[in-house]
């Protein structure tokens, strides 16, 4: 009995059970989070270099032009974006463009937004190319439907049909344009599609009558209801446990 | 049979959380003192709660919702499938939060690593044995699973089955025409197996086998086959259950939801109608506390694709040769109205189960316009007495959700559990968690809970209005008792003396709450109270004596009057919108809408109105109802009032302002007034027993021309002939 | 008080025209500008319309906007019709884009409740 004991004892002393319990209840306590080494990444990972050269772009602009520039931001954890007032449009451009350790020599495509409750409705964003240092950035404006903003077609020669396009699409009227008028409407089209008030189906159907021989317009009749799909995320019936990393962060910047 | 006693309620409460989670709202009437609050921490957010709460309840109190597969909280707590783990300080393992009562000082991390991690091995132990169907999986879009591995799960597997060896299998079970079963998705939550017993009181689901080879099934070869069956499909997290008529018609992100009332029985459970391109795809219900809880009974779920066949598309008119043909709009409001026009006001009506208030209020004005009182309601109630000048003698007074509050129920000639499943959950809701006691004079049947069955003779009901009945003591020293009575026994000819025995019985009662009333009808179609309230004269007697040049069927189908009853040269309108019986002896068809293709109000059998909402549009010529009317009176040179919805529930509103107060029940009063004049019934109780038209389950699919234009409807009838046949 | 008087002085930046009299004087160069035009459009579009008619459609146009007063309204109204004319004049239009500001082939809605209960509009 005694010699079955002192086995056991033994065998309990030994390091190996030892050290597994101990692993064990450091694992069970332990609720901190324990750096693993991604072997496999799923999901792409910031560069926290280029994050930082960011940053510190964006206040150096923000210094070069405080009297335009309100805000910068990093989004979707590396791009960074200058958001401007709408008369500043033209100097940042060229500023951009012309500057030394910039050289944005690429307008690469200009966008629209409209966010119907805010008082100055419309964004209006650029996006730009550096060839030189291989690298973007984002220009963003704000305007209303009846507030003109500055054409930068005389610095990129690309904006030319962008802004042509947002006239079309938001109504939004750049001033000093050489030559503003639809790009993708139809002739005698009332009203602005990308605006959020323009109904999906738009207002008019367009056929041709075979009596008339011509096509005609008439205000539209759906027969059918519009197809409408529900894209709620199912997923935020847990709201709590949304680990969504924020999708803007503000750069501080020396005006602040 | 299932049936937590009271004394286990009281010993076991801070030790079972089984008995927690029960929610009836006579618990907080026991607790007479209330026992110290205590205070826990969720994420380092202090929360006082009752003593016996559990974890999951408190996080949700101030605002996690901690994921949960079996929890259910109008079920028992099972804490198996332990999704819900969460950590608490200082103890070793993590805690199933649905079955664990917190304690004094707790502090709960509901997202913590260790939480997560086991958030995410428990996932991981589900999916190893879940088909990755979900492209062709019913529940794909609305499945708990795919959610909650979205938010919870891994986001790379670990399983590679190098053996080929596959994932487990199951063979799926024929449990009816209603419930299709994919069991190899089943994930063994049992909240269906917990809902047939504790809610639908049919012992029928199960477990066999245990580990990797346990199985949820019916034991032997047999069907689950309960009006409330369809609730299942609901409850269950996964597509293990799903909806066979249903399966393989639509997704749930391109459905429309339109939020709307039931009409199939008297209860008005508030449902909701799922369409896509302007067709009803499915039936769900809406949580209503005070009517149908989040249940749903199986004909009004899936009675729907009754809603597409036998449909009234175009108006018609009976020609020379008795044969009906298809006319326009303008031929057939012309005829009508010619016709009307000759007869003068000799023009009656008849409402059916279906119409609502809006068409109601229509035909009465038009006929009160032509000069006309003969309105009618297709089922009979009592003239005697009081009548239907005072609400109270009609009505549920004592509401729906007041069924499981009581101690003491006696029903008078009706079989709850078909006529209005969802009350019947209630008493049963009452048996299982508050000691109620039932009693039922009528027919015996099966109510899915225990009850003394007191024959079916009348003279039952005059010995304990005399108070000789054995059942009489238990009856007044009741604290809360209820009387329901079925309305189909107040449709006999000595349906008054019965009313009036009954309200005798009610004042020799003593129920010990305010407000508590004990009288209670309960009516079998969805229009009645409306009719009744709006003044219609129930029964068609009054049609028999004038026998009017024109009679206008507001959707009267269940055959009360016959072409014998009336003169040879009576004008038959039928106005609704499935050719059934009324269609087929009319002379003149007029197309309407069905409960969900317009804005209608209904009243329930408590005198709630409610109103349904327009999901899809009126097939073919159809018409909503108070149209057609108010085109017809304007053709006639009566013309209605109102233009449009708004107009005429003005109008409602001054017929009777409650109509329109949606969602409310309005109380009725005068209960004592009610009693003295019932006293002047001098008419005696004859001597047939009582009966009911509903006693068994294939009675119940079939009832009204929408459930009887339904096939699924039909294939239900037939698995309840078969099941019978079979040898368990 | 103050605040709707505020507003009223808020400062915007002009689109076209600094003040109503110019907004007034651009409005009526580009009817004059139509105006000159009809004739050459009527030629060339082959409508079933003669000048006469399309000058009454172009004083309705410009009428039915009679009640604008805000001077950037009507400078934005001024740039559409501008581009409108140009495209007209232009022949980048074809006959149905002409002919719509006619509307000859929609028909008027039923008002009444028994029209739109038999042609179930409503």
């Amino acid at each position: 009995m005694s010699s079955f004991l002192r086995q056991l004892i033994k065998t309990v002393r030994t390091s190996t059970v030892k050290s597994g319990v101990i692993a064990n209840l450091a694992r069970l306590q332990s609720t901190e989070a324990v750096s693993v080494k991604e072997t496999r990444p799923t999901v792409r990972k910031s560069d926290e270099l280029a994050r930082t050269q960011l940053v510190d772009f964006g206040k150096y602009v923000a210094d070069c032009l405080p009297k335009y520039i309100q805000k910068v931001q990093i989004t979707a954890g590396d791009e960074l974006e200058l958001l401007i007032a709408s008369e500043g449009v033209v100097p940042v451009l060229q500023f951009l463009k012309d500057h030394h350790s910039c050289q944005f020599s690429n307008l690469s495509d200009i966008a629209g937004m409209d966010v119907p409750c805010r008082p100055y409705r419309f964004e209006v964003i650029y996006n730009l190319l550096s060839v030189r240092f291989n690298s973007r950035i984002r220009v963003k404006t704000y305007t209303d439907e009846l507030t003109p903003v500055d054409s930068c077609n005389g610095i990129y020669k690309a904006a030319n049909w962008y802004e042509r396009e947002i006239w079309d699409m938001y109504g939004v009227f750049f001033a000093n344009h050489p030559d503003l008028r639809r790009i993708l409407t139809d002739y005698g089209f009332e009203g602005h599609p990308f605006r959020k008030d323009f109904p999906l189906s738009g207002y008019v159907e367009v056929r041709y009558d075979d009596e008339k021989k011509r096509v005609v317009i008439e205000p539209l009749e759906l027969a059918q209801e519009f197809r409408k799909f529900e894209l709620s995320a199912p997923w935020e019936q847990f709201p709590k446990f949304r680990n969504a990393p924020p999708a803007v962060e503000e750069v501080k910047t020396n005006k602040q | 049979m299932l049936r937590t006693t009271l004394a286990k309620v009281l010993n076991g409460a801070q030790f079972s959380p089984k008995n927690i989670a029960v929610i009836t709202r006579a618990a907080s009437d026991q607790a007479a003192k209330k026992p110290e609050k205590i205070e826990v921490f969720i994420d380092d957010i202090p929360v006082k709660v009752e003593p016996g709460t559990t974890v999951l309840q408190a996080a949700a109190m101030v605002g996690v919702e901690i994921p949960r597969f079996c929890y259910h909280e109008r079920l028992a707590v099972a804490g198996n499938c332990r999704m819900c783990l969460v950590e608490v300080e200082k103890s070793p393992k993590p805690v199933a939060a649905c079955a664990m009562p917190v304690m004094k000082g707790w502090r709960i991390k509901t997202d913590s690593e260790l939480t997560k991690k086991a958030r995410e091995g428990i996932m991981e132990f589900l999916l190893v044995n879940h088909p990755l169907d979900c492209p062709i999986c019913d529940q794909g879009g609305e499945c708990d699973l795919q959610d909650q591995s979205m938010a919870f799960g891994s986001d790379r597997s670990r399983f590679t089955d190098i053996d080929h060896s596959g994932k487990r299998a199951v063979e799926d079970k024929d449990i009816g025409p209603l419930i299709k079963t994919i069991m190899t998705r089943c994930i063994h939550c049992t909240r269906c197996i917990r809902f047939a017993s504790e809610v639908a009181g049919v012992d029928d689901l199960g477990t066999t086998g245990r580990g990797n080879d346990m199985q949820v099934g019916t034991y032997v070869e047999k069907m689950f086959l309960s009006e409330l069956s369809g609730n299942v499909i609901d409850l269950c997290p996964v597509g293990a259950l799903t909806s066979k008529p249903y399966s393989f018609t639509a997704r749930p992100w391109e459905i429309r939801k339109i939020d709307s009332i039931d009409v199939l029985d008297a209860v008005g459970s508030n449902i909701v109608v799922s369409t896509r391109t302007g067709e009803v795809m499915r039936i769900m219900p809406r949580v209503n506390e005070e009517i149908n809880e989040e249940w749903l009974s199986d004909k009004s779920r899936f009675s729907y694709d009754g809603l597409k066949r036998q449909r009234l598309v175009t108006p018609m008119l009976r020609d020379s040769k008795g044969e009906l043909k298809p006319v326009d709009w303008e031929v057939a409001l012309l005829t009508v109205a010619k016709q009307l026009k000759n007869a003068g006001p000799s023009v009656g009506a008849i409402a059916g189960g279906f119409a609502d208030a809006e068409v109601l209020v229509a035909v009465k004005d038009l006929l009160n316009k032509l000069g006309s009182e003969a309105l009618c309601t297709e089922h009979t109630f009592p003239l005697d007495g009081s009548g239907t000048d005072l609400r109270s003698s009609y009505l549920l007074n004592n509401k729906i959700a007041g069924a499981e509050e009581a101690d003491f129920v006696l029903l008078i000639g009706t079989n709850p559990r078909l006529e209005a499943p969802l009350l019947n959950s209630r008493l049963r809701k009452g048996y299982v968690h508050n000691e109620l006691e039932v009693a039922l004079i009528g027919p015996k049947v099966d109510l899915s809970y225990k009850y003394v069955h007191l024959g079916d003779s009348p003279s039952v009901l005059e010995q304990l209005v005399n108070g000789q009945h054995q059942i009489s003591k238990k009856l007044t020293s009741a604290k809360k008792p209820l009387i329901i009575i079925g309305s189909e026994v107040l449709e006999r000819p000595d349906g008054g003396a019965i009313l009036s025995a009954v309200q005798k019985l009610c004042a020799a009662t003593n129920p010990q709450t305010e407000n508590w009333k004990v009288l209670n009808v309960l009516h079998k179609v969805a229009s009645q109270v409306a009719a009744l309230d709006i003044g219609y004269t129930p029964g068609v007697d009054k049609i028999r004596e004038l026998s009017p040049k024109i009679l206008l069927l507001l959707g009267a189908d269940e055959g009360s009057i016959d072409k014998s009853d009336l003169s040879k040269d009576t004008f038959i309108i039928y106005l609704g919108h499935h050719g059934d019986n009324g269609a087929a002896v009319a002379d003149a068809i007029l197309p309407g809408a069905a409960y969900t293709e317009k804005q209608a109000t209904y009243v329930n059998t408590e005198g709630r109105a409610q109103q349904t909402l327009t999901a899809v549009s009126p097939p073919g010529r159809a018409r909503e109802d108070w149209k057609i009317i108010r085109a017809l009176s304007e053709i006639i040179g009566a013309t209605l009032p109102y233009d449009n919805l708004n107009e005429i529930r003005n109008r409602l509103d001054e017929v009777a302002p409650h109509l329109t107060r949606y969602g409310t029940a309005e109380n009725a009063n005068f209960f004592k007034q009610a009693e003295a004049l019932s006293k002047s019934v001098k008419s005696q109780i004859d001597k047939t027993p009582f009966d009911v038209k509903l006693k068994e389950l294939q009675d119940y699919f079939m009832t009204d021309s929408i459930s009887r234009a339904s096939p699924t409807m039909a294939k239900c009838v037939q698995a309840v002939i078969k099941q019978k046949q079979s040898k368990y | 008080m103050a605040q709707p008087l505020k507003k009223s002085l808020k400062q915007v930046k002009p689109i076209l025209s600094l003040d109503k009299e110019e907004a007034r004087k651009r409005v009526l160069h580009l009817y004059k500008a139509w105006f000159r035009q009809l004739p050459y459009i009527v030629r060339r579009y082959d409508i079933p319309k003669n000048v006469e008619q399309c000058r009454s459609k172009l004083r309705e146009e410009f009428t039915k906007y009679d009640d604008i007063k805000d001077v950037r309204v009507i400078d934005m109204m001024i740039i559409k019709g501008q581009m409108e004319l140009k495209e007209t004049v232009n022949v980048w239009k074809q006959k149905g884009h002409i002919m719509a500001y006619f509307k000859d082939t929609i028909e008027p809605k039923p008002t009444d409740f028994l029209s739109k209960f038999l042609t179930s509009k409503d």
